[in-house]
């Protein structure tokens, strides 16, 4: 059987004018304008069959948007050819438009000023999804989703969450057999991450539908996609199991402490002390996962601690240790 | 595919009546140039006696004509499209299988004018009653024949007007473009001077150019004032011209889809 997604070295460089700050430069980037080339994507090859579900993974700005909108048909690739169902993207023909779904951000396929219930009939008529099966679709979306509270609310009164799920679900009216999913949970809580998971597994059981999905959650990934493809540095830096990957990553935790003080002591003895995290109150060490107890209970006798955290890395961190080393 | 228009229809009618209060400023914005130049000209041709033939109520006659000519045939597409290709809010509309330009933003573009057409009308019955204008030339067929040259004058407008759009896709300063364009519109279409009233030169050059069918070639059709030859000649222009405004977008906007970059989200 032939792969639904056939990349093959597929690149992408944009061209960014770039000047310095100032009067002086403005004028002279008027008339000598200089470019930088941003290679996003390079020389990226990959195959997907059909039902596979594949989390790209990467820090931001490593390609991986690049590289879902190029398979979706809104960038033209620099180089480099991509086969999806048949067809290549770029091409934006209408039968290929009919049967794959690009959800991105919050802001897309809803118009902002009306109830989601007209985007959803709009979009009905556009993907010509004749009525039984609209109402059988938006039953199963509504059940997964619990559609119908917001349906009647102009979408700008929706909140980020909402929206989401709306958005998620009028991508999918007309049950596209490939699905490219930009951040799926971004911006929800917890119980609604989880149940956009369950959906999508549910959705991919149900359709054999291929499904690549970006996210900076790890548990994104781990609750959904068996194979994992990271994009570094617009390079394909992995392509494989997620069992493997984590064999592969070595297994760290961040210990975060608040304390009274917090100059005076010096952490280092007891791990990597990592800088700038979000939360500047507290002081973060890297430890390795085997370690934590032993080192929690040292730091808990030997320090005066208010307060301590034990997480996973974030995902970016992970991965600019695993492959820039 | 009638279906996808009649609810494009009900998504975008909405959604004009969320910024009426907006439509009426703009309408109001809209009406101030003809006014003004109906004002200045009748002044002129009261002072003298006429310019050139045309009378003070022959002026007022073709600016009461070309209020409805020029609500019919202009379109605000510019305003409503090319901040989607600067800011990459194009993205959702472009990966869905309809055209974005010739389906949304056109079904858009005719809300916005049947609902400014709703607000114009008192206001051009109230002119219609200050001014008293000579609507003696005007026939039922006279208007009957008008209609299609009309329409399609819009659409020859909007394929230009959608063209500029799309140069957003290789620039981000389109207007100044927009706005030379405008100023061959004001000159060449006969809203700034009846063209009658223009020096050989231009109303030889207008005649072959696309201005003149969105204002002075139905308003002279409708007054009853141009000869069955010129009344040909009208069609035949706006025949070759929809071939070359389609011609010009759908090449414009298949180059410029290429270069999207699909910036932002």
């Amino acid at each position: 059987m032939t792969p639904t997604i056939k990349v093959n070295q597929l690149s992408k460089t944009y061209q960014v004018p770039e000047r310095e700050g100032g009067f002086g430069a403005a004028v002279r980037g008027f008339f000598n304008r200089k470019y930088k080339d941003v290679k996003a994507v390079q020389q990226v090859d990959f195959k997907i069959e059909q039902g596979e579900v594949v989390g790209f993974l990467g820090p931001n700005g490593a390609g991986k948007t690049t590289t879902l909108k190029m398979l979706s048909g809104l960038l033209h690739p620099t180089s480099g050819t991509a086969d999806v169902l048949g067809f290549t993207p770029w091409e934006l023909k209408t039968e290929y438009l009919r049967s794959m779904t690009l959800v991105m951000g919050q802001r897309n396929r809803l118009s902002w000023d009306i109830p989601a219930a007209d985007s959803f009939l709009l979009n009905q008529a556009i993907y010509r999804i004749p009525d039984d099966e609209y109402k059988e679709t938006y039953k199963e979306l509504d059940e997964l989703l619990e559609l119908e509270p917001l349906m009647k609310k102009p979408v700008r009164n929706l909140s980020l969450g909402e929206r989401m799920k709306c958005e998620i679900a009028v991508g999918l009216l007309h049950r596209p057999k490939v699905l490219f999913l930009d951040e799926p949970t971004i911006g929800l809580d917890i119980t609604g991450q989880a149940r956009i998971r369950e959906f999508l597994q549910e959705y991919n059981k149900r359709t054999g539908a291929t499904i690549i999905l970006t996210s900076h959650y790890m548990a994104d990934v781990t609750a959904l996609c068996e194979r994992i493809i990271i994009i570094h540095h617009g390079q394909l830096k992995y392509d494989g199991g997620i069992n493997d990957l984590s064999k592969k990553i070595a297994p760290f935790k961040l210990i975060g402490v608040l304390m009274e003080n917090a100059d005076e002591h010096d952490l280092s003895k007891y791990g990597e002390v990592v800088e700038n995290m979000e939360d500047a109150d507290k002081k973060f060490i890297q430890v390795k996962a085997d370690e934590v107890t032993r080192i929690t209970s040292r730091l808990l006798a030997d320090l005066p601690i208010r307060d301590i955290t034990i997480a996973d890395p974030p995902i970016e961190d992970v991965i600019e240790q695993a492959f820039n080393a | 595919m009638f279906l996808i228009f009649k609810r494009l229809w009900q998504v975008n009618w909405a959604e004009q009546w969320q910024y009426r209060a907006n439509l009426l400023m703009y309408l109001l914005y809209w009406l101030v140039s003809p006014i003004i130049y109906l004002a200045v000209w009748t002044s002129i041709a009261n002072a003298n006696g006429d310019v050139k033939g045309f009378t003070a109520n022959d002026f007022v006659t073709y600016y009461m004509v070309l209020l409805i000519c020029d609500q019919v045939t202009s379109n605000i597409i510019i305003h409503t499209f090319a901040y989607k290709i600067q800011d990459g809010s194009l993205s959702g509309e472009l990966i869905k299988p309809i055209h974005p330009m010739l389906t949304n933003a056109l079904v858009n573009n005719v809300a916005f004018k049947v609902l400014t057409m709703i607000g114009l009308t008192p206001i051009w019955v109230i002119l219609f009653f200050l001014f008293q204008p000579d609507f003696s030339g005007v026939t039922f067929i006279n208007i009957l024949i008008a209609i299609p040259p009309m329409l399609f004058a819009f659409l020859i407008g909007f394929l230009f007007s959608a063209s500029i759009t799309a140069l957003a896709f290789w620039t981000t300063r389109i207007y100044s473009i927009h706005e030379f364009y405008f100023a061959l519109i004001l000159l060449f279409s006969g809203q700034f001077v009846p063209l009658t009233l223009m020096p050989k030169v231009i109303q030889d050059i207008a005649q072959y150019l696309p201005f003149q069918l969105m204002l002075y070639y139905p308003i002279q059709l409708i007054l009853g004032k141009l000869s069955q030859a010129q009344i040909i000649q009208g069609y035949v222009m706006t025949g070759i011209w929809l071939s070359v405004s389609i011609l010009l977008f759908n090449w414009v906007w298949r180059e410029g889809v290429k270069r999207y970059s699909a910036v932002g989200a």
